[in-house]
């Protein structure tokens, strides 16, 4: 069987982070759900900001989630945006939560912001994200494979209880080209 | 490492913004248009979301 991938070229600009280098922890965050089985409900997020021309929105919490192919957000983001959801790139139709949610898509910019949410550090590239209506929790932003996963290399331990973002070449570095380019 | 612990009780169905660096609550509102601005610009400062009820259903994520 035939094994490809596509390999974009690089698109990520960042403000500071020269200063602030690769790979970016974070520890493992609380969730407002209070408790499974009496335990805390701990969750790999990352703090995100998204920019539309010359809006931005403050920064938000952002669910890295493996088995996500798309970047999703709550479509009320897009009044901090200026955006027009009527002039979109097409929607589709996902499974969320337990819910089905129709998203509309909008190729915008995202910045991706260290764990102390310094607001002048930010690795920025360009995404589609899908905006969805009644998404559970408005600060929230899901990142999934396109648009975040190959941006960055993510190593998340729910034992160590902290993800590492880094630069998207760093899993070839480490394991080798799995699959040839 | 340790997790950014927060306590959120008392501030169920609100949506609610917290300080990176101690995970305290520093913006909290019913109006979610009311923290996204307040928390705009604010160093160190993140918009979480919405508090849920404790009889809410527990989110699992990832798109079927």
């Amino acid at each position: 069987m035939a094994a490809f991938r596509t390999r974009m070229s690089r698109s990520i600009t960042s403000a500071l982070a020269d200063a602030r280098p690769l790979p970016w922890l974070y520890s493992y965050r609380e969730d407002a759900q209070s408790t499974r089985l009496g335990e805390q409900v701990l969750r790999p997020f990352v703090q995100v900001s998204l920019v539309h021309e010359d809006q931005s929105t403050s920064q938000l919490t952002g669910l890295i989630d493996t088995g996500a192919d798309a970047i999703l957000a709550s479509n009320l983001l897009t009044v901090e945006l200026g955006i027009d959801l009527n002039d979109n790139e097409g929607e589709h139709r996902h499974a969320v939560g337990g819910r089905v949610l129709m998203a509309r898509y909008k190729t915008i910019a995202l910045r991706l912001h260290p764990s102390d949410s310094a607001e002048d550090v930010y690795c920025e590239w360009q995404a589609p994200v899908g905006f969805v209506e009644g998404w559970h929790s408005d600060g929230l932003v899901l990142l999934g494979s396109v648009g975040f996963l190959d941006q960055f290399t993510v190593t998340a331990s729910r034992f160590a209880q902290a993800v590492a973002v880094e630069e998207r070449h760093a899993f070839d570095d480490r394991f080798g080209t799995v699959l040839s380019a | 490492m340790q997790p950014l612990r927060t306590d959120f009780k008392g501030y169920e169905g609100q949506y609610v913004a917290i300080d990176a660096r101690t995970g305290k609550i520093v913006i909290a509102d019913k109006d979610p248009h009311v923290v996204l601005r307040k928390a705009k610009g604010r160093n160190h400062v993140f918009v979480h979301g919405r508090v849920p009820y404790a009889d809410e259903p527990l989110y699992h994520f990832g798109l079927g």
